[in-house]
């Protein structure tokens, strides 16, 4: 897909966005976390998917992770993330991860709510080169420390979030110019709209959300700038299983990074009150 | 003594008949159906509940409860909560038949306590509709203009305070306060 082709998919996107009707939005994005909170004592699992496009060697790598989380209470959850590649030939364990969020703010009213929560991540990776820029969730082992607000109103959701990113080395793959390359400044943005049922009658339907987020990070020490932009579909299925779909691709590029293009298949499932 | 008798009488005969029969529980912070569906699950855990039909587009439970048990008002809010979202309105309808019914008493329903803080000030009937107004059951706004409104302890802490011993109730025990 061309710049031009993408450019005109968003350009799509964003008018059905822009399309009212009198449905409700949900918040639950693809590429970046919400400030909301999974329930208390409920868990999920997640399988995802991430083939990129590999700019040096014309071919396609897959990141891929397996992903639980749990609602520890009402405030905090956690994820655990194990990562798997065939960066190096066959599909293979590359590392493990850690996330928490912790919901600092609420203010819920009927069919709306503003949420914000701390994040904190860690990843241990091995196995694939350490370079800039960050990705804590396929390819660098390093930690992130941030935070995230989340506004829900009616039928839209947007969030926004920054967090500071630190780059370690991958075991023996020492970090690129670690001195110069290893901190990140990291911001998101993200829109989401329900643009299906028409109307809720049940907990059968099939709910579909067209989402935007923009993905940005800057090196505080050089200066280098990368911003992705990702689209994205998303399936809830007997308002308990979730299938993502999106795809990101980098409009701004300091660092020639030999990723600039990659999709995304997630499948989720959720089970509720199971601890 | 044969006072303090007919007392006795008339309190339980009062408590035999004050019963909560169902609730109609309206959830704020959600806008989804999974949402939605994270609520549900949550109160079908609560023992004492029967069932739950969900309004998924008007965020709303209504919830009936198996006969004879105990209900638990702040487990109820408390399951929304660790769902991750808030009471925004909780109604029950109560069996109130003949109970005179005034502001700034107490009543009693199945056990527990209420403060009744404003009614029409009537003799009640078999399905009243009581709604809750204490803290965690209404928007944190509207409880907090309550709060400078009524200006009582008891409603600010959720526990009998100085303002309720006026009907034997002892301190500490856990009021709700409601409208009728």
């Amino acid at each position: 897909m061309n710049i031009t082709k993408q450019y005109l998919c968003l350009i799509i996107l964003l008018c059905s966005l822009g399309l009212s009707a009198d449905l409700y939005g949900q918040e639950l994005f693809v590429f970046s976390e919400p400030a909301s909170n999974m329930a208390a004592k409920g868990i999920g699992l997640r399988l995802t998917s991430m083939p990129m496009k590999n700019e040096v060697s014309k071919k396609i790598d897959n990141y891929a992770n397996i992903e639980v989380m749990i609602g520890v209470s009402k405030k905090l959850m956690l994820h655990n993330e194990i990562y798997f590649s065939n960066i190096a030939g066959n599909s293979k364990i590359i590392g493990t991860g850690f996330y928490g969020k912790y919901r600092l703010y609420t203010s819920d009213a009927v069919h709306r709510h503003f949420r914000v929560a701390a994040l904190s991540r860690l990843t241990f990776l091995d196995g694939i080169a350490a370079r800039a820029p960050i990705n804590l969730t396929a390819k660098n082992s390093g930690a992130e420390l941030g935070m995230v607000a989340t506004q829900l109103i009616n039928k839209y959701a947007f969030s926004a979030g920054f967090s500071y990113l630190r780059g370690w080395d991958n075991g023996k793959y020492k970090f690129q110019n670690a001195s110069l390359n290893r901190d990140a400044l990291a911001y998101n943005i993200a829109l989401g709209k329900l643009v299906l049922p028409k109307e809720y009658v049940g907990y059968d339907q099939l709910n579909v959300n067209v989402m935007l987020e923009g993905l940005g990070q800057v090196n505080p020490v050089t200066g280098q700038h990368i911003f992705d932009v990702a689209p994205s579909l998303q399936f809830i299925i007997a308002s308990k299983m979730r299938i993502d779909a999106g795809y990101r691709f980098r409009v701004l590029d300091d660092y020639s990074s030999i990723y600039k293009r990659s999709f995304l298949l997630r499948f989720e499932y959720n089970w509720f009150n199971v601890l | 003594m044969k006072l303090f008798i007919f007392a006795i009488l008339a309190s339980l005969s009062f408590s035999s008949t004050a019963q909560i029969k169902s609730a109609k529980l309206q959830a704020s912070g959600l806008t989804c159906s999974m949402c939605s569906n994270s609520i549900h699950k949550a109160l079908e855990t609560l023992p004492f509940v029967d069932k739950i039909v969900a309004n998924i587009k008007e965020s709303t439970f209504n919830i009936t409860f198996k006969e004879g048990q105990n209900i638990d008002i702040d487990a109820i809010k408390n399951k929304v909560d660790d769902a991750g979202f808030s009471v925004a309105n909780l109604a029950l309808v109560v069996d109130l038949d003949k109970k005179e019914l005034k502001n700034d008493t107490h009543i009693s329903i199945n056990g527990l306590t209420f403060h009744i803080l404003k009614t029409s000030e009537k003799v009640g009937n078999a399905n009243e509709v009581i709604t809750i107004s204490d803290k965690g059951f209404v928007p944190t706004k509207v409880f907090k203009k309550n709060k400078a409104l009524i200006k009582m302890d008891c409603y600010e802490t959720g526990v009998a305070a100085s303002c309720c011993t006026k009907d034997g109730i002892a301190a500490g025990t856990r009021i709700y306060h409601i409208t009728i």
